[in-house]
């Protein structure tokens, strides 16, 4: 698979799954803005943290980027843009690029898929040598410090001061979320955030509130033990194996999980979730797998969802993004048995935390002719404006980046009529705004074998099939992530 | 130009097609990969930095590579053994003469139509934990998937290796076991010997060339096999797959790439190849000379 | 019949019945599953699919929208490159080893058998980079580069093992028949069209099916090697695969297809196939 792996190839309705949809996507961020609450936000009154665009952007060097480039080049300069997007998430990807497309004459996007975003982000790195590379590349947000030091991207910044693009109606904790010692590197384009999935059927059979899910850590543990002296369900969740989740619950936490300030004040060089705020995150993962209320389905990407039509559990974890796919995938009227629900990640509740921007951003690729890379931006301009967001977010389930999108057609009526979609946007805008909320930024942040992630999966792995008791799985994915940026940070010189 | 110039010319001509694609794809390559060791390579290509046999060192004494050596070394004690024992089985009993023998031979013969990767495939979904029978059949139901439970997922590995490679071996075997002249074996039995007996002390010894050729050629085969952990496990669960063939490819084309690292770990696969290949080049000699 | 013989003649079926089961029952379930509906899969136990409710819709999107098809194609292509490749560049070579004389041939020999120490998957990743920089030659850059027909063939359209093989098959033919070539005249492009291919055929034979079987189950370099427009069958499947397991019935679907071909060879040429399986292993 490994290894494996390139290219699209998408089964209609949906076959290759779950790169997105299933989650490896992933976090951080985290509003910055919202100073006051949800919904209102605008962001414009608020400044962040960590930094904010604008002010940054003067920093950077305008002529990195050639956006007036498009100007005496032949039309239409085509472009390729590599993403990984699948199932519902595709399909909408290639609606809006062929309206893209058929918008305007200056510039030809195609797109290559790629099965998951570690793939995409594999492909990406073997094109570095092999000079096989997108003009637009979507990355996982993890990939932002990773592909700061290939040098082989336009820093967004730069782009945004050459054709003084309006970053102004962008959710700040967005921007945060790319912005590294005041240069903001990547243009926003998929939000997303975990969520609870839940099985409304079984909770009410269950003798559960199907209105009332839980939010705490110790609500889902309740939860889950009524849902199997029910019998309703084999197990009350079902979790997948992914480092993700524990990232997500440190910064609700509002604890840092790497440290020199998540790797925003400075490089990092070690991790920082080895306290007592982890110790308890792993003891309850493997105290619920003990007790039988949890049930493991490892790294698949869609086993975790596809346990509850099974009856082996009610609940569920993962990205929003996945809501298009998975109501698609449920809402057929196959599965009887179940009626899903959607509602905020449960977990540690801190005024200091939030949950982190997961998710990817598009990265203007520096090895493209100067037309190819002000195309580039152009597209990623198309993909990041108000109009296409409220289509994107509506028909996805990710976050519209912008507040102005929520307020105009088709995602009004969308979250009129299908209120779960809105729990994600909810959720990050009431987050807090500061270093733990922005996100980890680090080289080998990794993907199942390999880097940070690479530790934390087979930890988790250990204490759920071996029985390694939780200290010492903290201690070994303490020690496995620690050996990962060690070797990067030597490499990087 | 005489005759032995001309001669001399036309086979170097003759020679040089081959020649060429092993310079090329074969000789040069390996050069090349063993002094990419020699340097510690930058994230994102730049300017390599000579370290020596440093990094060979440095990589050989990491717990990472002896895990993988480890596994390989496992995963070829285990596969090999199992896989001709299974394959002598299935050639003794499909040399009986019975009626329909034929259907049975090529039933034990089909995997030969599989590969590697359709029987990954295949095997990787019938272990899944939601929907595959193997799941079922286990008693598996709500425990960690197999191919991700760090105690179950060589087996497994291994166990679908094995499979995949029965109808193989079942050919091979099979083709040995008919040089045992039948009268021998009726001898015997007039002898009054019985089937173990007859078995351990008449068609081993004459199978055992066969064998030593199968477990041979199987360990060269266990040591480069790759796609069944790429599929099944990418590796993992905790690196309990990460045989040295995957361990290359991750090290080699991952994010970040590191090539010096990779020549270490492929250095490494080499030697044992090396060893087993003059293993099998004697023996194939040997069975040559027989032949002629 | 008397009855202990029937006892002992129904346990053999009954050890030879158990035995298939075990190559039987996994590619049973691969065609069951491929024709069942997505969501009768979940219950895990479905061994049986009654030819009302099967679902071959499975097949179609395998061999469109999961490119199986074209996969397959592809597959097609490179394995006749390899073959042929691997089968002309081993009877030159064989037979310049086998009936010319000329310096250095014990070395050049040794270095042919040399090559099988050294396995392919220590040589990839160097490999990848000669064939990305294949891809910037003049003219034929498109069709030897990353992501092409050829750059997928080229590393192996020669082997130690196949000069080796038809060597010795040469080397088996009788000395006389070259001197009776010779007295007709026969030039060397003659007698080996002539005389030394047709005789050795069974050895080339078997270094073809060996190719063949090579290239076909090739993994690790396709996929390394080639994107989507060049992906073979095997690395294929895994992509189809990938995260299907609302569309299992789909990839079980690009597995029976993908196995066909290879079905279809074992059934018509099985006895073939045997022989020159085990060529290698058990001359004679």
């Amino acid at each position: 698979m490994r290894p494996m792996r390139w290219l699209p190839l998408v089964l209609a309705v949906a076959l290759v799954a779950g790169g997105c949809g299933g989650g490896d996507d992933d976090d951080d961020t985290s509003t910055d803005d919202t100073s006051t609450d949800d919904t209102s936000t605008d962001d414009t009154s608020t400044d962040g943290t960590a930094a904010s665009g604008d002010d940054d952007a003067a920093e950077v060097d305008p002529s990195l980027c050639p956006v007036d480039a498009l100007t005496d080049a032949d039309k239409p300069v085509e472009i390729e843009y590599w993403h990984a997007m699948t199932r519902a998430n595709e399909e909408e990807l290639i609606r809006l690029t062929d309206e893209f497309n058929a918008s305007q004459s200056d510039v030809r996007v195609t797109l290559s898929a790629s099965p998951s975003y570690p793939e995409n982000l594999t492909r990406y790195t073997a094109g570095l040598s092999t000079d096989e590379l997108p003009d637009l590349y979507q990355g996982e947000e993890t990939n932002l410090q990773l592909l700061i030091d290939s040098q082989s991207i336009v820093p967004a910044a730069a782009c945004i001061a050459a054709a003084d693009y309006d970053t102004s109606g962008i959710i700040e904790g967005v921007l945060t979320r790319y912005t590294v010692e005041g240069i903001q590197y990547a243009m926003p384009f998929n939000v997303s955030n975990p969520i609870l999935y839940y099985n409304k059927t079984a909770f009410t059979a269950a003798g559960l509130d199907p209105e009332a899910p839980p939010t705490t850590l110790e609500e889902v543990r309740e939860t889950s033990q009524a849902i199997v002296d029910s019998g309703v369900a084999t197990h009350g969740i079902s979790f997948k194996t992914d480092a993700w989740f524990t990232e997500q619950w440190m910064a609700k936490a509002g604890e840092e999980y790497v440290n020199n300030g998540n790797g925003r004040d400075a490089r990092a060089t070690a991790v920082a979730f080895d306290n007592e705020t982890g110790l308890a995150l792993y003891t309850w993962l493997s105290d619920m797998e003990k007790d039988g209320l949890l049930v493991s389905t490892g790294t698949g990407d869609l086993e975790h969802y596809v346990a509850i039509p099974n009856n082996e559990s009610a609940m569920t974890i993962d990205s929003s993004a996945a809501l298009g796919t998975i109501f698609q995938l449920f809402d057929q009227g196959q599965y009887a048995n179940v009626d899903l629900g959607a509602a905020p990640m449960p977990g540690p509740a801190s005024a200091d935390g939030g949950v982190l921007v997961g998710g990817a951003s598009n990265y203007v690729v520096n090895r493209s002719s100067d037309a190819e890379q002000a195309a580039a931006w152009k597209f990623a301009e198309f993909l990041a404006d108000e109009q296409t967001q409220s289509e994107w977010a509506a028909a996805t389930g990710y976050i519209p980046i912008r507040e102005a999108s929520t307020t105009i057609s088709p995602l009004v009526e969308r979250w009129v009529e299908q209120p779960e979609l809105k729990v994600a946007y909810d959720q990050l805008l009431a987050g807090a705004d500061n270093l733990a909320t922005a996100g980890p930024v680090l080289g080998p942040a990794g993907a199942r074998g390999e880097g940070m992630r690479g530790a934390v999966i087979d930890a988790i792995a250990a204490m759920f099939a071996e029985g390694l008791p939780p200290e010492d799985a903290l201690a070994q994915a303490t020690e496995g992530s620690n050996e990962a940026i060690e070797d990067y940070n030597d490499r990087v010189g | 130009m005489s005759r032995r110039v001309r001669e001399a010319l036309l086979g170097y001509a003759l020679v040089l097609p081959a020649l060429l694609v092993f310079g090329t794809f074969i000789f040069y390559p390996f050069v090349r990969t063993a002094w990419l060791g020699l340097f510690e390579q930058p994230l994102f290509g730049g300017d390599s930095t000579w370290v020596g046999l440093d990094q060979y060192l440095d990589e050989w004494r990491s717990d990472d590579f002896r895990n993988s050596l480890f596994v390989t070394v496992k995963f070829a004690v285990f596969t090999v053994p199992v896989g001709i024992s299974l394959g002598v089985l299935l050639a003794v009993v499909g040399h009986q003469r019975l009626r329909g023998i034929g259907v049975y031979r090529t039933i034990f013969s089909s995997t030969v139509a599989t590969s590697i990767a359709v029987a990954s495939v295949l095997f990787f979904t019938l272990f899944n934990q939601q929907l595959g029978v193997l799941t079922k059949l286990l008693n598996r139901e709500g425990e960690t998937p197999v191919l991700d439970d760090p105690r179950l997922a060589f087996i497994a590995v291994c166990g679908v290796t094995i499979w995949q490679n029965l109808g193989l071996s079942f050919i091979v075997i099979s083709a040995g076991l008919q040089a045992v002249p039948d009268e021998l074996l009726e001898a015997a039995r007039v002898d009054g010997a019985g089937a173990f007996r007859r078995f351990f002390r008449v068609t081993m010894p004459l199978l055992s060339p066969t064998l030593l050729f199968a477990v041979v050629v199987g360990s060269i085969l266990a040591f480069q096999a790759f796609a069944q952990v790429d599929l099944l496990t990418e590796g993992g669960p905790g690196d309990r797959t990460n045989v040295l063939t995957y361990a290359i490819k991750t090290t080699a084309l991952g994010n970040p790439p590191d090539q010096g690292a990779a020549a270490a770990y492929a250095m490494a696969l080499f030697a044992i190849t090396l060893l087993l290949t003059v293993v099998q080049l004697r023996f194939l000699e040997r069975r040559v000379t027989y032949e002629r | 019949m008397s009855g202990r013989r029937w006892y002992r003649t129904a346990g053999r079926y009954a050890t030879l019945t158990v035995l298939a089961l075990m190559f039987v029952f996994p590619l049973y379930m691969m065609v069951v599953n491929s024709l069942l509906p997505p969501e009768q899969l979940l219950k895990k136990a479905n061994f049986w699919v009654s030819p009302g409710d099967a679902l071959w819709g499975g097949y179609s999107t395998a061999w469109n929208d999961g490119h199986i098809g074209e996969y397959l194609g592809n597959s097609v292509v490179v394995t006749t490159l390899i073959v042929a490749g691997q089968v002309v560049t081993a009877v030159l070579a064989a037979y310049a080893f086998a009936f010319l004389d000329f310096p250095l041939k014990r070395t050049l020999f040794v270095v042919f058998l040399t090559t099988m120490m050294i396995p392919f998957e220590v040589v990839f990743f160097v490999n990848l980079d000669t064939i990305t920089d294949f891809g910037d030659l003049p003219l034929v850059g498109d069709y030897v580069g990353f992501d092409t027909y050829g750059g997928l063939a080229l590393p192996f359209l020669a082997t130690g093992f196949g000069a080796f093989l038809v060597r010795q098959a040469f080397l088996s033919l009788p000395r006389d028949l070259r001197d009776a070539a010779a007295l007709d005249g026969y030039g060397h492009f003659r007698f080996l069209t002539r005389v030394a291919i047709p005789l050795a055929r069974p050895s080339i034979a078997a270094l073809g099916l060996f190719a063949f079987f090579g290239a076909w189950n090739q993994y690790l370099w396709p996929l390394v090697a080639s994107t989507e427009d060049h992906r073979t069958v095997q690395v294929g499947l895994g992509f189809v695969s990938e995260g299907s397991v609302d569309q299992v019935n789909v990839a079980f679907a690009a597995l029976v297809l993908a196995s066909i071909p290879l079905f279809v060879l074992l059934i018509v040429f099985q006895k073939q196939l045997v022989r020159g399986l085990t060529a290698g292993a058990v001359k004679g």
